[in-house]
């Protein structure tokens, strides 16, 4: 029999398989694809699980979902501290400092992350309706983040941030003045988000654009070009200029529908 | 059914097709049953996940449970206006302009949008709300005119007519420079109405959504910021409710009291299920027309 691919991740699956033991994607559910081509998140089901390295990965919850990560012999992940839901007593953490520690915290940053080695169970959650995005990279990846999004990822992804160029992104764009971004070398890892509301993905072909209200920018390949535009109107009681974030192609862009709106009023 | 009845969906009343998944109107499904409550609340059932609905030669398309997002394939003459913080993404070839909203002073005051934004196509729109919740799409005949508590606007077709009234619910507590007037569901109050042509109102709900019509004469007390609409035919005004207390705590009955918004029929009322509770720190002082019920 032919082995099950999974439409979110590539991942394969033995035939029978309801979900993709890489991802947690429903595989018996059809893509909801809107007629502007955004394709949903997968809602992954309640006590869906999914393996990574030596450590599997059960999604509690829908409305707030919980990733309860048992980490095996010598895993890790990394998170910002402040998303761990509980922990076994005896499952290890550690604080690891990612640098450029002060332009961070002037950007409103973690500089330091937690870091969980196994065995033992640990659990996360963020604080808000919304939807655990799985996104397993694959070798040589690259992806950018929104500041605050990244729920946790394996110890193997390299960790670092981008500033957003443009001084009109730093004051208007709302993104924040840093991204997340998350590259795997050699090896393939596993990064979860946490979008609010619903999430949606949708790749943009070589020199296709959108344009997205910053706040509601979740993640991206780093191969789409993201800029600050100002639109022709003016809002607000100062009649500030509005601006969106306009994406070019090629690459993938994630969007969330719950999101914080700068700037305006 | 027989073949002679035309449907009419329950939810938005207006002649519909009961083959379609959805109702083409509003959104509704058509093939769940009623979910009614014993005291006569109609559950509001969230639309599909990639329901459509048609209007003019656009189509909306909503997408997403939790917070659902309004796609418009904006075709042709056809335009929409919004608040322009909820636009979540545009094609670039739609074009965005300013509406700009009469009585800028005091609806900035209220904190209320001073410019709505026209959205034109063609190209495709997606508008979002910052709540968990529902979105209500209420087609208006001609002619048709609706009462829609402020901040709950999300979007209307070009031909929806917009006016504003001040909030007829207020009270006062304190007096001198501690005076302060209070506006428990708001400052003011939306009116959509079809102009020339039938339209599309689309209001964001946070929580789930209840529909209840109210006979003549028939009264209901409700939160007042739970309020989501109201036909004009409606009418509401402010209700104050004290417990019986005695002994130590009599004299901070105020402590206590119920602030409600009191509706009398007939009509249609909808409520949302996420509300705040008005402040009850103070005395009142003064109030706008008001019943009140002592314990």
């Amino acid at each position: 029999m032919d082995r099950i691919e999974c439409q979110w991740c590539r991942g394969q699956n033995p035939p029978g398989s309801v979900s993709c033991l890489t991802c947690g994607a429903p595989l018996d559910e059809r893509n909801r694809v809107s007629d502007s081509g955004w394709r949903e998140a997968p809602r992954l089901r309640d006590m869906t699980e999914f393996r990574f390295f030596n450590s599997t990965c059960q999604v509690e919850g829908e409305l707030v979902p919980v990733a309860e990560i048992n980490l095996g012999q010598g895993d890790t992940v990394f998170f910002e501290h402040h998303v761990m839901l509980w922990k076994d007593e005896h499952t290890p953490i550690a604080a690891l400092n990612t640098g450029g520690g002060f332009k961070r915290v002037l950007g409103g940053m973690p500089f330091v992350v937690t870091v969980a080695q196994g065995p033992g169970r640990i659990a996360f959650s963020r604080d808000s309706p919304g939807e655990l995005v799985v996104l397993p990279l694959h070798p040589g990846m690259e992806l950018d983040v929104r500041e605050h999004a990244f729920l946790l990822a394996s110890g193997n992804i390299d960790y670092s941030f981008v500033r957003i160029k443009g001084l009109a992104n730093v004051l208007h764009g709302g993104g924040g003045m840093f991204m997340d971004r998350f590259v795997t070398g050699g090896q393939p890892g596993m990064l979860l988000l946490h979008g609010y509301g619903n999430v949606f993905e949708r790749t943009l072909r070589p020199g296709e654009r959108i344009l997205v209200e910053p706040g509601g920018y979740l993640y991206k390949d780093s191969t789409v070009q993201m800029q600050a535009v100002q639109q022709k109107l003016r809002t607000g009681r100062l009649r500030h200029g509005m601006y969106l974030a306009e994406m070019t192609g090629p690459g993938r862009v994630g969007i969330q529908s719950m999101y914080v709106h700068h700037h305006s009023e | 059914m027989t073949g002679a009845t035309p449907y009419v969906c329950r939810y938005c009343r207006q002649h519909s097709d009961p083959t379609a998944p959805s109702c083409p109107r509003c959104g509704a499904p058509v093939d769940v049953r009623a979910s009614v409550s014993r005291s006569g609340w109609q559950k509001q059932p969230p639309i599909k996940d990639m329901a459509r609905i048609q209007f003019g030669r656009s189509t909306l398309q909503i997408e997403g449970a939790y917070v659902p997002v309004a796609d418009f394939a904006l075709a042709g003459d056809d335009y929409i206006y919004f608040s322009h913080h909820v636009l979540l993404w545009t094609d670039p070839e739609a074009t965005l302009t300013n509406m700009s909203l009469s009585g800028g002073w005091s609806r900035m005051m209220a904190g209320l949008p001073l410019i709505m934004v026209e959205g034109r196509g063609p190209g495709h729109i997606a508008l979002s709300d910052n709540h968990a919740g529902d979105i209500v799409v209420l087609p208006l005949e001609h002619g048709q005119r609706i009462w829609v508590r402020e901040h709950r606007f999300l979007a209307a077709t070009g031909n929806v007519e917009y006016t504003w009234e001040s909030s007829p619910v207020w009270y006062v507590t304190g007096s001198g420079d501690d005076r302060e007037t209070h506006y428990p569901m708001g400052m003011f109050g939306d009116i959509f109405g079809a102009r020339d042509a039938p339209g599309l109102l689309l209001l964001h709900s946070p929580g789930n959504t209840f529909v209840r019509d109210l006979r003549p004469g028939e009264t209901l007390l409700v939160q007042p910021t739970a309020l989501l609409y109201r036909d004009l035919s409606v009418t509401m005004h402010l209700h104050l409710e004290y417990p019986h207390s005695q002994g130590l705590f009599s004299w901070r009955r105020y402590s206590y009291r119920s602030v409600w918004l009191r509706l009398a029929g007939p009509g249609r009322v909808a409520v949302q299920s996420v509300y705040q509770r008005p402040e009850d720190a103070e005395p009142i002082t003064s109030h706008s027309y008001a019943t009140s019920r002592s314990w």
